[in-house]
């Protein structure tokens, strides 16, 4: 593989990653608040 | 003569080796004392500097004639893998068996991560959660223009992407990737990576001030931090951790480190939180700088890829900054410009130093704007996308030139 083509490979792969668990962070959060005000009313 | 020279072993060395390893010694030397003063100054990072300059200048003023007529230091050699020396050497050698045990395995940046997660507060991220991570992946565009250049330049793949981590600006994961990318050059890519993360405090102030105009820099956010039961936060670090873990195994070591100094934080474990913040990190902050200083010997550092070291770290850095900020007003506009972009710079990671440096140059324009939480966020972000594209470069490297 080119090392553009690597590098660009790379950089998105990192982002996708890197959303995911932004994404896995933000939705553990809403799940885990929902429940606590549920559970609180 | 003979009687000076066995006497004096340190200044005749100098006489009697190649001239060119003779003014490299005396020029480290030098450089020794200057990384000292600075540091003692507080113009570079003392906790590094100040033992790094000591070590240097002591490894190559200390020289002397060994049982074998060749001349070495009774410091430490990196050099020796064969068992059997290596059990003698670690006998003689006073920083060997720390070398061998904590630098070379990777185990000392490990323990400077733990220290770094007990001091993260995970929570930030959630003030701003998607454009905190945005602009830490915009933060990351130096590490993936240098390895390019590095391998233009005439680098392998390995030692491209090992250089190129310095645009992540997390000195432990640097010294990680290059262990195991760049064995041969790490001791270099590591000393540069530490020297210049030393002066991201000096030059990212000028690379702010270059691409945020004065009006743009004292806007005031919005800060909500969301109210985080601590609960919440030990099963969304444990659930990235394993993630994470499953995703890139090879930067398992780093990852495990990190959230496990969060989960103790987020645990409330007073006497493991303790420890860690100040008799681990600083222990190990002190002999990192100890060993890195002892590692620059002349023989070490006089290499020819050296040079090149040299500028693409720069390069790594100075690009990361400009994508930092770049990350930070395609933010400000996303926002609908309710986002300062100086806090691009956080992105970079580097942590605390890069957002101080935002919310020191936010207020110089603006002393009532308080940007910090974001700039923690987008910093703790940062060091997470450093972390998955470390763990993305071993996995995948052995895939250039194929």
């Amino acid at each position: 593989m080119s090392i553009y083509l690597y590098s660009l490979m790379c950089y998105g792969l990192t982002a996708a990653i890197s959303f995911l668990v932004v994404g896995m962070i933000v939705l553990i959060n809403k799940v885990m608040s929902r429940k606590s005000s549920k559970s609180e009313a | 003569m003979d009687i000076l020279i066995q006497l004096f072993p340190g200044i005749s060395s100098l006489f009697i080796q190649d001239p060119i390893i003779a003014v490299g010694r005396i020029a480290l030397i030098f450089l020794g004392m200057v990384l000292a003063y600075l540091g003692f100054k507080r113009t570079l990072e003392p906790l590094i500097m100040v033992p790094m300059g000591l070590g240097m200048l002591a490894v190559n003023a200390g020289v002397l004639f060994l049982d074998t007529g060749v001349t070495g230091t009774l410091m430490l050699n990196p050099m020796v893998s064969e068992t059997n020396e290596l059990m003698t050497i670690m006998q003689i050698n006073f920083l060997q068996p720390i070398y061998n045990m904590m630098f070379s395995n990777g185990l000392i940046a490990c323990l400077v991560f733990l220290g770094i997660g007990v001091m993260s507060e995970i929570g930030f991220i959630l003030a701003r959660p998607w454009l905190s991570m945005m602009v830490a992946v915009f933060a990351e565009l130096g590490t993936f223009v240098t390895i390019v250049i590095g391998y233009k330049l005439g680098l392998t793949p390995g030692e491209a992407a090992a250089v190129a981590t310095i645009g992540g600006a997390d000195g432990p994961m640097v010294l990680f990737s290059s262990l195991i990318m760049a064995k041969d050059l790490f001791v270099p890519i590591a000393i540069i990576a530490y020297l210049y993360l030393s002066l991201t405090y000096v030059g990212y102030p000028y690379l702010i001030k270059l691409l945020v105009r004065r009006k743009y820099r004292g806007i005031d956010v919005e800060v909500v931090i969301p109210d985080v039961p601590a609960k919440n936060k030990i099963i969304f670090t444990i659930i990235v951790c394993t993630l994470l873990c499953l995703l890139l195994p090879v930067a398992t070591p780093l990852i495990l480190s990190f959230f496990l100094g969060v989960i103790i934080k987020e645990a409330n474990i007073e006497p493991f939180q303790k420890v860690l913040e100040t008799t681990v990190t600083y222990t190990s902050t002190l002999f990192l700088g100890l060993l890195l200083g002892v590692l620059c010997e002349a023989q070490t550092i006089l290499q020819p890829k050296v040079g090149i070291l040299v500028v693409l770290g720069i390069v790594a850095l100075t690009i990361s900054g400009i994508g930092g900020i770049l990350g930070g007003w395609v933010a400000y506009l996303i926002s609908k410009k309710k986002y300062n972009p100086v806090i691009g710079i956080a992105g970079v990671s580097c942590i605390p130093t890069t957002p101080k440096i935002a919310q020191k140059i936010v207020s110089e324009e603006n002393p009532y704007a308080m940007i910090l939480p974001l700039a923690m966020g987008a910093g703790v972000s940062g060091l997470i996308v450093s972390a998955i594209a470390t763990g993305v470069f071993v996995s995948t490297i052995n895939m250039v030139g194929g």
